[in-house]
C-alpha cells in the first residue's frame, strides 16, 4: 500500500466528516398532491373508519379518534412505509397497508403529518 | 477540493482497494488515521455549537448505555452548573453492540467491544448504579430497586430495549435480558446446538461457534440449512438479521463449502428493506449470492431438540367486493409452518423495559411517547427520550442516537432557560452499514423522507471496500471515544 495513497484517504476522511454537518442542499421536489387531505379523508378513510374518525365496526376499520397526534403520525408511517425498522419486520397493519397502497394507486396519495394533524384536529375527542 | 473532483478521487480508491486488496496492518494504520481525522472533524462541529448556558436544574437520566453517556457528556460540557445523576446498574453498558455482528462472524472477539462505564463515564456525573422501577412523573420522582426514591427538574430516558426470547415458545425462557446485561435466563438454550442469536454480548460468541461447527459440516460433505429470523416487533439494528446472513455466506465461501448449505431469510414483513432503492440492491444481492427468502414467516416457537422452528406463516386473502376501494376486501389468513434447521439464528422480539412500558411516562406500544422532531415526551415537558426507548418512526440504531442526543441537549437546555420554542429537530436520519461479505459493505443511509440521505457524494447502493474499512476500523473509535465524551 503506496503511503500517498493513505494520506489521500485520511485527508479525504477528514474533509468528508467535517462536511458531514452541514447540510447538503438535496434537490428535494416538494410532492404535490392532487386531492386535499380532507377530501382524501371524506372519499376514503371515512368509509372504514368514521365521518367522525369514530370507527366503522361494519368495515373493520378501528376508531382514531382516541389517537394522540404522535400516536397518528407514526401509525400512518409506519403504514406507509412497510414497518417502523425500515427493514423486513413488516408490521401489524398488513390489510392498512394493502389498502394505502390502493389508496394511492387511485391518485388519492397524501402528506402523512399533515393527514395525522387533519384527524386530530378535526376529530379527537378530547 | 470540489465537490466532482472529490467524488471521483473516492470512486478511485475504492476501486484501488478492491482491485489490489489491502492487508490489515495497512488498513489499520490507514483507518487510525482516517478515524482520528474523521472523530475530530466532527469534534470540532459541535464543540463550536455547545453554546454554555447557565441554566440550572436537577437531571436525571435513566439508563446509562450509548445515548445515555453522550447525552451527559454534552450536557455537562453545554451547562456551566450541571447537576446530572444516571441510573444505570449495568457495570459494562457502554459496550459497543453495533461489534456483536462482528464477534458473530469471528472477526471480533468479545474483549474488542466490552468497555468499562466506569471509564466513560463523564467527570462531575452522579452514578447510581441501580435500576428505575418505579416512575412518578406528577411528583418528578423515580423509584430504584433498592428503595431509593430521587427527585428530579427533568429527567431523560435512555433506557434502550429488551430481548423478549420468553415470548417464543419451546425454548423454556421466562425473563426478559439486555443485550449486555445478565444473560444467564437465555444463553443455556440460545448458543447451543445449531441455534444462537448475536442480539445480546455471550451469544454473539457463541454464535461464531455455532457458525463454525456449521460450516465444518458443510465442509465435510454434508447437505445442510441456515435459517434466519426477523420478528413482528421493531428491532434494534434492522439490518443485523441479514448481515449476520451475509456473514454466514461469506464463511462459507470461504470454506469452499457454500454448495452444501442452503441460506433462507423468514422475515415476518414483505421486503428486505423499506427504502426501495435499497430494496432493490439486496434483492440483487442475495441473487448473486443464492440467498433466499421467504416473506411473511414470524418465529413462533422452537423446539431445540429436534432442531425445528415453526413460522406463523400469514398472507392476506380476497373477502367481500368493496365498493369505497373498488376492489376485494382483504382478509387476514395464517398457518403454522413447519421448518427443520441445522443453525438457526434468532433475532428475537423486542420491547420497551417492561418497567417503563408500564409506568405513565410509557405507553400502550411500550415505547416512551415523544414528539417525534423535538424528543419532548408528549405528555410531560421535563421529560425527553432518546434512543432505542423513544417511540420514533424507524431506526433504533446507534448512528440515530448519534443525531438525537445533541437534538435533545439543544431542546432541554431550552426548556430549562424557559424558552417556549424549542430550536432543534430531528429529521428521523438513521444508517446501516450492511455487510455483505467479508470486505464490503453498503452504507445505507435514510431518513423520514423514506428516501436515502447519503453523507457522502458516492452511489449509496454499492458496496464498497471503504465501508467496510469504516465499519471495522472507523467507527468504533468514533463511538467510544468520539460519542460517548459528547463530541461526535
Ligand atoms: C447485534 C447488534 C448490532 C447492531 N448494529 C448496529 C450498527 O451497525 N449500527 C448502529 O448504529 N447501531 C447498531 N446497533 C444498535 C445500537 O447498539 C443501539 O441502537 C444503541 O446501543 C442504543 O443506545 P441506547 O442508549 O438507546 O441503548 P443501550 O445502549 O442498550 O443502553 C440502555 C441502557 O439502559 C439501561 N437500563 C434499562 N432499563 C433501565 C432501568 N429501568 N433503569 C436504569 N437503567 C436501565 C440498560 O442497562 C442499558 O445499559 C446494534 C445492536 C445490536 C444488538
Ligand atoms: C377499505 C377500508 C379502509 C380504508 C379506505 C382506510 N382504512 Fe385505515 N384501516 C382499515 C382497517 C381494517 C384497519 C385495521 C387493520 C390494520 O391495521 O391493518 C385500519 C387501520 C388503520 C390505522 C391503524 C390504527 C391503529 O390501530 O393504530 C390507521 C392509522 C389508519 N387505518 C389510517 C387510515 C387513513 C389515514 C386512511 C385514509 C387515507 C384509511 N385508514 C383508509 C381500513 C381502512
Amino acid at each position: 500500500m503506496k503511503k500517498s495513497l493513505s494520506l489521500l484517504l485520511g485527508a479525504s476522511l477528514l474533509f468528508i466528516m467535517t462536511g458531514c454537518d452541514k447540510k447538503e442542499e438535496t434537490q428535494e421536489s416538494k410532492m404535490t398532491y392532487k386531492l386535499s387531505t380532507a377530501e382524501v379523508y371524506e372519499q376514503m378513510c371515512a368509509k372504514c373508519h368514521g365521518k367522525n374518525a369514530e370507527g366503522n365496526t361494519e368495515k373493520k376499520g378501528p376508531a382514531l379518534n382516541d389517537q394522540t397526534i404522535q400516536e397518528l403520525r407514526l401509525g400512518i408511517t409506519d403504514i406507509k412505509m412497510g414497518g417502523s425498522g425500515g427493514h423486513s419486520s413488516g408490521t401489524e397493519h398488513e390489510v392498512m397497508e394493502h389498502n394505502m397502497k390502493k389508496i394511492i394507486e387511485k391518485g388519492m396519495d397524501y402528506d402523512t403529518d399533515a393527514m395525522a394533524q387533519y384527524i386530530h384536529d378535526n376529530f379527537n375527542k378530547k | 477540493m470540489d465537490k466532482k473532483l472529490f467524488k471521483e478521487n473516492l470512486e478511485q480508491i475504492d476501486a484501488y482497494l478492491k482491485q489490489e486488496g489491502i492487508s490489515r496492518r495497512d488498513a489499520m494504520k490507514m483507518m487510525g488515521l482516517g478515524g482520528a481525522a474523521m472523530m475530530m472533524g466532527s469534534g470540532i462541529a459541535t464543540e463550536a455549537k455547545a453554546a454554555s448556558s447557565n441554566a440550572k436544574g436537577k437531571i436525571l437520566i435513566v439508563g446509562g448505555g450509548l445515548s445515555g453517556v453522550a447525552t451527559a457528556a454534552l450536557l455537562m460540557r453545554t451547562l456551566e452548573n450541571p447537576d446530572i445523576t444516571i441510573l444505570e446498574p449495568n457495570p459494562k453498558s457502554v459496550s459497543y453492540q453495533s461489534g456483536q455482528t462482528l464477534v458473530g462472524g469471528g472477526v471480533w472477539t468479545n474483549s474488542d467491544i466490552e468497555y468499562m462505564t466506569a471509564d466513560f463515564m463523564p467527570d462531575g456525573v452522579k452514578w447510581i448504579q441501580e435500576k428505575a422501577v418505579e416512575f412518578d412523573p406528577e411528583k418528578n420522582t423515580v423509584k430504584t430497586d433498592k428503595g431509593q426514591t430521587i427527585p428530579y427538574d427533568y429527567m431523560i430516558v435512555a433506557a434502550g430495549l429488551k430481548l423478549d426470547f420468553a415470548r417464543l415458545e419451546g425454548l423454556g425462557i421466562t425473563e426478559s435480558i439486555t443485550s449486555r446485561g445478565d444473560s444467564s435466563a437465555v444463553k443455556k438454550i440460545i448458543g447451543q446446538n445449531g441455534l444462537c442469536s448475536i442480539y445480546f454480548g455471550d451469544g454473539a460468541t457463541d454464535t461464531w461457534t455455532q457458525m463454525q461447527k456449521f460450516v465444518a459440516d458443510a465442509k465435510s460433505g454434508k447437505k445442510v440449512k441456515g435459517i434466519f429470523t426477523d420478528p413482528d416487533t421493531p428491532i434494534k439494528c434492522g439490518g443485523a438479521p441479514k448481515k449476520i446472513m451475509y456473514l454466514t455466506d461469506a464463511r462459507l465461501r470461504e470454506a469452499g463449502a457454500r454448495e452444501n448449505a442452503e441460506l433462507t431469510l423468514y422475515p415476518n414483513g414483505g421486503k428486505l428493506f423499506g427504502v426501495p432503492e435499497y430494496n432493490d440492491a439486496m434483492v440483487k444481492q442475495f441473487a448473486t449470492r443464492d440467498m433466499k427468502y421467504n416473506y411473511n414467516h414470524n418465529l413462533i416457537s422452537v423446539d431445540p431438540a429436534a432442531k425445528i422452528a415453526t413460522f406463523k406463516k400469514h398472507w392476506l386473502e380476497k373477502g367481500e367486493w368493496d365498493d369505497v376501494l373498488e376492489e376485494y376486501e382483504m382478509v387476514p389468513a395464517s398457518e403454522k409452518v413447519e421448518v427443520p434447521y441445522d443453525f438457526m439464528h434468532i433475532t428475537p422480539p423486542q420491547m420497551a423495559p417492561e418497567e417503563i412500558a408500564s409506568s405513565p411516562i410509557g405507553s400502550d406500544k411500550g415505547w416512551v411517547p415523544v414528539t417525534q422532531e423535538t424528543l419532548q415526551h408528549v405528555k410531560y415537558p421535563n421529560v425527553f427520550a432518546v434512543g432505542d426507548v423513544a417511540a420514533l418512526p424507524m431506526g433504533k440504531t446507534g448512528g440515530s442516537a448519534r443525531k438525537q442526543y445533541r437534538v435533545l441537549v439543544e431542546n432541554l437546555v431550552a426548556v430549562m432557560e424557559g424558552k417556549k420554542e424549542l430550536p432543534a429537530k430531528y429529521d428521523g436520519y438513521t444508517v446501516c452499514p450492511l455487510i455483505t461479505s467479508l470486505g464490503t459493505v453498503m452504507l445505507a443511509e435514510f431518513n423520514w423522507t423514506g428516501k436515502p440521505a447519503p453523507s457522502f457524494p458516492l452511489d449509496p447502493t454499492q458496496e464498497r471496500w471503504i465501508w467496510w474499512l469504516l465499519k471495522v476500523y472507523a467507527l468504533k473509535p468514533m463511538t467510544q471515544y468520539g460519542m460517548l465524551s459528547g463530541r461526535a
